[in-house]
């Protein structure tokens, strides 16, 4: 069978390029962040660095690896689908030929194993070109994670031998999972379809979909309903992970539903759309097999983005809207007494930063994590942030920024001492925007620990006080910026941030899901030589075939983007209940010009390869192809 | 599958079968009630008009289309109830078929193609099997050719090398003829002829009275039925009865 496998792929090289690609360039992506992921999680700090750099280092690089963490998970997700649905989609076409072989004597068994074996050996290649890519993206990945500085400078992947089984792995077994159940479908065709001229009029939904995206939908629907009950972390993790089951399930119902919005787009008048109308009630499979990897590609990147920036105007708002001052200072170490004497201040709350090791639970619950902790003013606090806390001895309060527990018990050991074990009296309420995990009260830290610390301070006016006075008096002690002119600047760090982490995690896995569009059209494409024929012999110019072509593309092409602005807005709900839950206002900020241009990517991609291929596929004269049998 | 050890005269037997195509109003009685058997070492020609269902009687009598009623008999062998295994197993070992569009596998050669039933059925096929079945149909010389290379008469008898290289009890052959320029079907027809003449059981289905004039016997269908027969007649006679079927 491994022969017949070979003579196969060497036939159908066409068909199968694009199979090869997207587990070559599934195996560099997974393998890349997965090496980051290790190196990143494995970082020691460089040597020479004070206590407290060494926690901070130790804060960024946790950041970094969950960073790397959704990378590698949405590059193993990516990877399957696109390779699964790829193999399915090749497989698909090849039902003549299987039949054929079934015909001559073939068993369901041997033609699920010809499959098989085909799988593992573009499985395999598949590795083997993707080891080396792989090196190639995890340079482009370090790079960019260098450049937004979520990595220190000079951070570069590392190599690990073992990366070559896992490699080897992951391209076998992504291969061959993702064609499985194509091929328990292909076993079951019938000799007598090899007899047919045209394909098969296949059951559009099988079982196996209706299954499928069921279930995807219903673990969609939870996330959904669960997003709001699970604070600002949890809401907006479980808000931005919609997008993906939500585009699985559509993926599933596609058969359905593609060709259905498809025949709703405006086709215009002439032959070619008639045709092309035609092919898409006729093609129904081929259509969502087309639309399928769009249908991810825009439910992922407009879907998550969208949740990004939500999420993010959300908490700018709830910020903005909770804080109360009119004048902000950032400046190091203990100042609040200073500023306290700037005549026409009539009230600062100095906010001083550390990190901070904190251990909570105990024996097999234990867990240690590096947070930041705030040295607060309790009275000022109150004040500035429009939330009571109180705070004596060695009492200290959870934070905005969450991971704390609201009463208890939890140790804490700062850069230059050991607190100790410290009660949790009280907590405030989480924001979206995050901030401080705990709230040390004043006197707590030893005064010569906060030299050093980043001290902002939130000031209020004394009435009647010159601004402008009070601000110079201010100038001497730190940058003072107004509130507004300080929020704005927050605002801007905080969107920029986000959108850095977007392009991370989404910047590379949305090239490959558009090379998966791109193989869609191709593969589509690469079996309709004698579809093609036969409409020119029936009168067609060659322009008019292609133009048939096209329309079908655009059509599908606008169908894909209507079912994956559906599934990222099943992502967009979660988004509105969670920042309505958390902050009381229902936040929705969509990037327009984002959307704008994946659709415009989407359709030009998908137009130009579909003329690019009915042009290739129609460049012989018909005759020759009709005359042409196997 | 029950085999038993008298061998049946018939080769292939027909008892009251049935195949009906869709629903309600819209059905079609492609096959209706039709009682026939195919004799062994003989060749039998079916014919009838367009839509008159010899395709489908073909395809029932090779068990790959199931019957809607009756039973259909490959010597001793009930077809009728066989499972997808069995049938698998029975076109590797007991049936051959030859199609109207060769139906070869593109991506192999032509001792390839004919290797591979045998391959299929988990022996290693001897290079001399395949090549001196290929020489039985006058292409020793093009084992190493590609389906694309050959002539259209070419891959037919490369079809004809496949079907018969595992010495099947019965050929089964759907308008063999149908897509050969008359030079190519005089070739495969000859060929046809000399396999019936050594003992080879035949059913073809044809439009063609040239084609079924080679045949030993003649089967007219009309409606899904059987309206006729004629035996060791010319085509002359053979297009004559046609015709007047066709009326």
């Amino acid at each position: 069978m491994l022969g017949m496998s070979r003579a196969g792929l060497a036939e159908r090289w066409t068909l199968f390029v694009g199979a090869l690609l997207s587990v070559t360039l599934g195996v560099a992506l997974v393998q890349s962040s997965l090496l980051l992921l290790i190196t990143a999680a494995t970082l020691d700090p460089p040597a020479g660095l004070s206590a407290a750099a060494r926690l901070q280092f130790a804060d960024g690089t946790s950041a970094a690896v969950a960073m790397l963490g959704v990378v590698l998970g949405g590059a193993v997700f990516l990877a399957g689908f696109i390779i699964s649905s790829t193999f399915a989609f090749t497989v698909d076409q090849r039902r003549r030929d299987l039949a054929l072989l079934r015909l001559v004597g073939g068993s369901r068994g041997q033609v699920r194993r010809l499959l098989l074996g085909e799988a593992l050996l573009l499985g395999l290649a598949g590795a083997g070109l993707g080891v080396p890519a792989g090196l190639g993206v995890m340079a482009v990945q370090a790079w960019l994670m260098r450049r937004f500085e979520f990595v220190p400078e000079g951070f570069a992947g590392q190599w690990r031998m073992w990366i070559l089984g896992v490699s080897v792995g992951t391209g076998v077994v992504l291969a061959v999972a993702g064609v499985l159940v194509a091929a328990r479908r292909a076993a079951r065709v019938r000799p007598l379809e090899a007899l047919r001229e045209s394909g098969p009029a296949a059951r559009v939904m099988t079982a196996g979909r209706w299954i499928a995206g069921l279930l995807f939908f219903g673990g969609a629907l939870a996330l959904v309903i669960v997003a709001p009950h699970g604070g600002p972390a949890g809401g907006q993790a479980m808000a931005m992970n919609v997008a993906m089951p939500a585009a699985v399930a559509v993926v599933a119902f596609a058969p359905l539903l593609v060709p259905l919005l498809a025949r709703l787009m405006p086709f215009g008048g002439g032959v070619p759309s008639s045709l092309a109308r035609a092919s898409l009630r006729d093609a129904r499979r081929r259509s969502a097999s087309v639309a399928a990897p769009l249908i991810v590609l825009v439910a992922l990147v407009v879907g998550n983005t969208g949740a990004g920036a939500s999420f993010t105007a959300s908490g700018i708002d709830e910020l903005a809207r909770s804080t109360h001052a009119d004048l902000v200072i950032e400046a190091t170490g203990p100042v609040g007494p200073a500023i306290a004497k700037v005549p026409g201040v009539a009230r600062a709350s100095t906010e001083l930063s550390l990190p901070a090791e904190l251990t909570t639970g105990s024996g097999d619950e234990r867990e240690t994590e590096t947070v930041t902790a705030l040295v607060i003013d309790p009275t000022a606090y109150a004040a500035v942030h429009g939330t009571a806390v109180s705070l004596q001895g060695r009492a200290v309060a959870a934070g905005p920024g969450g991971e704390v527990p609201k009463r208890g018990e939890v140790r804490v050991r700062l850069p230059e001492s050991d607190l100790g074990s410290l009660p949790v009296v009280a907590s405030v309420p989480e924001t979206m925007t995050g901030g401080a995990s705990l709230l040390l009260p004043p006197g707590l830290v030893p005064a010569g620990q906060l030299d050093d610390a980043a001290a902002r301070s939130f000031v209020s006016l004394a009435p009647g006080a010159d601004p402008a006075a009070v601000r110079d008096g201010l100038s001497r002690i730190g940058k003072v910026s107004s509130l507004d002119e300080w929020l704005r600047a927050d605002a801007a760090d905080r969107s920029s941030t986000n959108d850095r982490i977007m392009l991370i995690v989404l910047g590379l896995g949305g090239l490959y899901a558009l090379l998966g569009v791109v193989n869609a059209v191709v593969i589509g494409a690469a079996t309709r030589r004698r579809e093609f024929a036969e409409a020119r012999v029936t009168g067609l110019t060659r322009g008019q075939v292609v133009r048939a072509a096209l329309l079908e593309a655009y059509a599908v092409t606008g169908a894909a983007l209507l079912l994956g602005g559906l599934a990222a807005a099943a992502a967009f709900i979660a988004v509105l209940s969670t920042t309505s839950a958390v902050t009381g206002a229902a936040t929705l900020d969509l990037p327009w010009p984002l959307i704008g241009a994946v659709a415009a990517v989407g359709l030009t991609v998908t137009g130009l390869t579909s003329l690019i291929t009915s042009w290739s596929a129609t460049r012989r004269p018909p005759v020759t192809l009709l005359a042409v049998r196997e | 599958m029950t085999t038993t050890m008298t061998r049946a005269a018939a080769a292939v037997t027909l008892h009251g079968v049935s195949r009906v195509f869709g629903r309600g109003p819209a059905a079609v009685r492609a096959v209706d009630d039709v009682t026939l058997e195919f004799p062994r070492g003989g060749w039998t020609a079916v014919m009838g008009p367009s839509g008159s269902g010899k395709s489908t009687l073909l395809h029932c009598a090779a068990g790959l289309e199931r019957v809607d009623t009756g039973r259909v008999m490959l010597g001793d062998t009930d077809l009728t109830g066989a499972g997808d295994a069995d049938l698998t197993a029975l076109r590797r070992t007991r049936i051959g078929f030859v199609f109207q569009s060769f139906n070869l596998i593109g991506a192999l050669t032509a001792e390839q193609n004919v290797a591979l039933p045998l391959r299929l059925a988990g022996s290693r096929p001897s290079r001399s099997i395949v090549r001196s079945t290929l020489d039985a149909v006058g292409l020793a010389d093009r084992a190493r050719h590609k389906p694309r290379e050959l002539s259209g008469g070419q891959q037919q008898r490369v079809a004809i090398a496949r079907a018969m290289v595992t010495r099947p009890e019965v050929l089964f052959a759907d308008e063999p003829t149908g897509a050969l320029d008359s030079t190519a079907a005089r070739t495969v027809l000859g060929l046809m002829r000399a396999m019936a003449d050594a003992g080879q059981s035949i059913v073809m289905v044809t439009h063609d009275p040239g084609a079924a004039a080679h045949a030993d016997a003649v089967v007219f269908l009309r409606d899904g039925r059987v309206v006729d027969r004629l035996a060791g007649a010319g085509a002359r006679e053979v297009a004559d009865r046609l015709a007047a079927w066709e009326r």
